[in-house]
């Protein structure tokens, strides 16, 4: 399957190397031109100097001293490679061995054609009777020279080529072999290995970088399959319980009579509203940790909010021989979903009053410190055993459910889940009693 | 009432329709959006329940064309459980109430009903509520039974104009939680409770009859005579 180059890594490189040969071949061609003008142009400088030398011979015959001046020259073996033609006004031969016709009209000719195939560069000038002076300067050693940088210049090109392709290829090799690795990864989880990790050599490479964060992703999600398993398994185990108790309610209904039937469905009825409030608790958890509710913030005194949820409490409290203390700032603000905060320092309230003896102090505090709204739920009630407080924020937590047999331990879930919903967290407080901070953020200003 | 129940589950439409009939309601049943829509406008209903996934066209939609439209009756969303953002964009879409699915008969009722006698939500509450021999006035803040002045902290006095909104008629413990406490949500602990028996203990003190009636199994509701 043919793809287009710029699609792979051998493909990318190879484009690249491909251009910069060309660059080259342009710059080569570039400077084979001006070397080959400045060959020429010495050429010609030669035969002009060589020119002006026989004009300047000495003589009263200016054409028969020049013609005396080219037999001595011809006479002297030498590597000027240069060579003269003189010719009267008629065209008859008079001095010279150049073995060429002579050019018609006088200057600079750059191609003059011997008879013996050879070519010389020229320059033809004419005396003031008439005759002809050509002084030919061979042109082989121009061709020579161009061959020899034609040849440089060619193996130079084809040498870079050949090291941009080699070059491409391992590039796209290496690549390819890394990307396979990850490749390998990748599939062993896709086909179940969830333990499986993208393979890291430290040499921190932008491979490794991408490895690293792909294997942060990875445990975030297995940290969240975890979760989901565990929650899925809580919440069957858990709903087993009521649901038992709601078949032998209906069983009763069924064989029972009068009144008896009518306080078996009164009671089967109770059950699966309590079946109905814990899904209903669940699907307010998983929505709240959708994240969905961030889109309905809104500024939101809970300040306000809190002192009038207290005093809701309050005769409640006073009627189990609770005690609530509160040291409320009035003005404090967040970003956020009323009811929301709300539901959870009503959890809180809930808890307390719930879960701890008659005469129990309940202690609230909400305040910002660095930014961050914080509220403080505390009481002096038995508190919890060491060992439960781990999951205590977890779905159908165990401990929070030991503290009462009317809870389903989804409560302090659901106050965890609205806080950072709420970009905080829910914490335990240390020391003895029951005590739980919420840090809620940003404040409005 | 005249009531028109749009809701394409068959179940949950017959569960309404059959209980809302027995109470001498007249009812009229649709099973989509479109036909919804249609009868909503030609209809005389006095009150709509609407649900909110419906095909053809969704509730809320239905609603909002409704508004759209110049119709002012009272609407009541249906929704299914979880969806926090689903109260919001009903109520925003023009609905009146909602309720979330699965519902007590009683509720639904009670809800329709407060609904069906309601003012017009143009007009403009007035400051004073007269109900049997008690009087509230809003703008005083003042809760008077048979003229003698009883003295209520400001949560007895919302819940007790809550109640008076609706003279002689059910008003349900979520109705009272969601008007008066802005819950959305059942709490543990029996506040609802708690302060209608300081309510009710405040307006009865010196009184033989008791100002507030306990439907069993349904809410309470302001005695009138």
């Amino acid at each position: 399957m043919m793809r287009p180059l710029g699609h792979s890594t051998f493909g990318l490189a190879m484009l690249v190397s491909l251009a910069l040969t060309l660059g080259a071949v342009g710059i080569g061609a570039i400077s084979y031109e001006v070397t080959h003008e400045a060959l020429e142009q010495q050429l010609d400088h030669r035969t002009a100097t060589e020119t002006r030398a026989l004009l300047a011979e000495p003589g009263f015959d200016r054409t028969a001293a020049i013609a005396k001046g080219i037999a001595r020259r011809e006479g002297i073996p030498g590597p000027e490679h240069l060579e003269y033609l003189l010719v009267d006004a008629k065209g008859r031969h008079l001095a010279g061995q150049l073995d060429a016709t002579a050019p018609q009209s006088t200057g600079y000719a750059e191609f003059l054609h011997y008879r013996d195939g050879r070519i010389g560069q020229s320059l033809t000038t004419r005396l003031a009777d008439g005759a002809m002076l050509v002084v030919s300067a061979d042109r082989a050693i121009l061709d020579q020279t161009d061959r020899r940088l034609l040849l440089l210049f060619t193996s130079a090109f084809g040498t870079m080529l050949l090291l941009g392709l080699g070059g491409a290829w391992t590039l796209g090799a290496l690549t390819r072999a890394r990307l396979r690795r990850m490749d390998r990864a990748a599939l062993a989880i896709i086909g179940g290995d969830l333990t499986h990790r993208m393979p890291i050599d430290g040499s921190d490479s932008e491979f490794d970088r991408l490895s690293a964060t792909l294997n942060r992703m990875l445990d975030r999600i297995a940290a969240l399959m975890t979760n989901l398993r565990q929650v899925s398994s809580d919440v069957a185990h858990d709903l087993r319980t009521p649901l038992t108790r709601l078949r032998n309610r209906l069983d009763e209904a069924a064989t029972g009579a009068g009144e008896q039937r009518d306080a078996a469905i009164e009671a089967a009825t109770f059950q699966a509203d309590e079946l109905l409030e814990i899904f209903a608790a669940l699907l307010r958890i998983s929505e709240v940790e959708g994240l969905g509710v961030r889109k309905q913030f809104r500024n939101v005194a809970i300040g306000e909010a809190l002192i009038e949820l207290a005093d809701t409490y309050k005769p409640d409290a006073e009627a189990s021989g609770h005690s609530i203390e509160t040291d409320i700032a009035p003005d404090v603000h967040v970003l956020g979903d009323r009811r929301l905060l709300i539901q959870l320092a009503a959890n809180l309230f809930d808890n307390a009053l719930r879960h701890t003896p008659p005469g129990t102090r309940i202690q609230v505090a909400l305040g910002v410190e660095d930014g961050v709204v914080r509220l403080r739920m505390r009481d002096d009630g038995p508190g919890v055993p060491e060992t439960a407080r781990a999951r205590l924020f977890e779905r159908f937590s165990r401990a929070e459910q030991s503290r009462s047999s009317t809870g389903h331990g989804l409560g302090l879930a659901l106050v965890a889940a609205i806080a950072a919903a709420h970009r905080g967290e829910a914490t335990l407080l240390p020391g003895p009693g029951f005590g739980v901070a919420v840090s809620l953020g940003p404040i409005r200003a | 009432m005249r009531i028109l129940i749009v809701e394409d589950d068959q179940e949950t439409r017959d569960f309404i329709a059959r209980g809302l009939t027995e109470a001498g309601h007249a009812v009229v049943t649709s099973t989509d959006g479109r036909d919804g829509l249609f009868q909503a406008t030609e209809g005389n209903f006095d009150v709509l329940v609407i649900d909110r996934m419906l095909p053809v066209i969704d509730g809320l939609s239905v609603v909002r064309m409704l508004r759209a439209g110049g119709c002012t009756i009272p609407v009541l969303i249906l929704t299914a459980m979880g969806s926090i953002e689903d109260r919001v964009e009903g109520l925003q879409s023009g609905a009146d109430d909602y309720l979330v699915k699965p519902f007590a008969f009683s509720e639904l009722s009670a809800r329709l009903l407060a609904l069906g006698r309601r003012l017009p939500t143009t007009q403009a509450e007035p400051n004073r509520l007269v109900v049997g021999d008690i009087e509230l006035d809003f703008e005083r803040r003042l809760v008077r039974r048979a003229g003698r002045r009883v003295a209520l902290q400001p949560r007895e006095f919302l819940l007790l104009a809550e109640l008076m909104r609706n003279p002689h008629r059910v008003v349900t413990r979520t109705m009272l939680l969601e008007r008066v406490w802005d819950f959305d949500f059942e709490p543990k602990t029996n506040i609802v409770e708690t302060h209608l028996s300081r309510l009710r203990a405040k307006l009865n003190a010196g009184f033989d009859e008791d100002a507030i009636e306990t439907v069993r199994g349904a809410g309470y509701r302001i005695r009138g005579e």
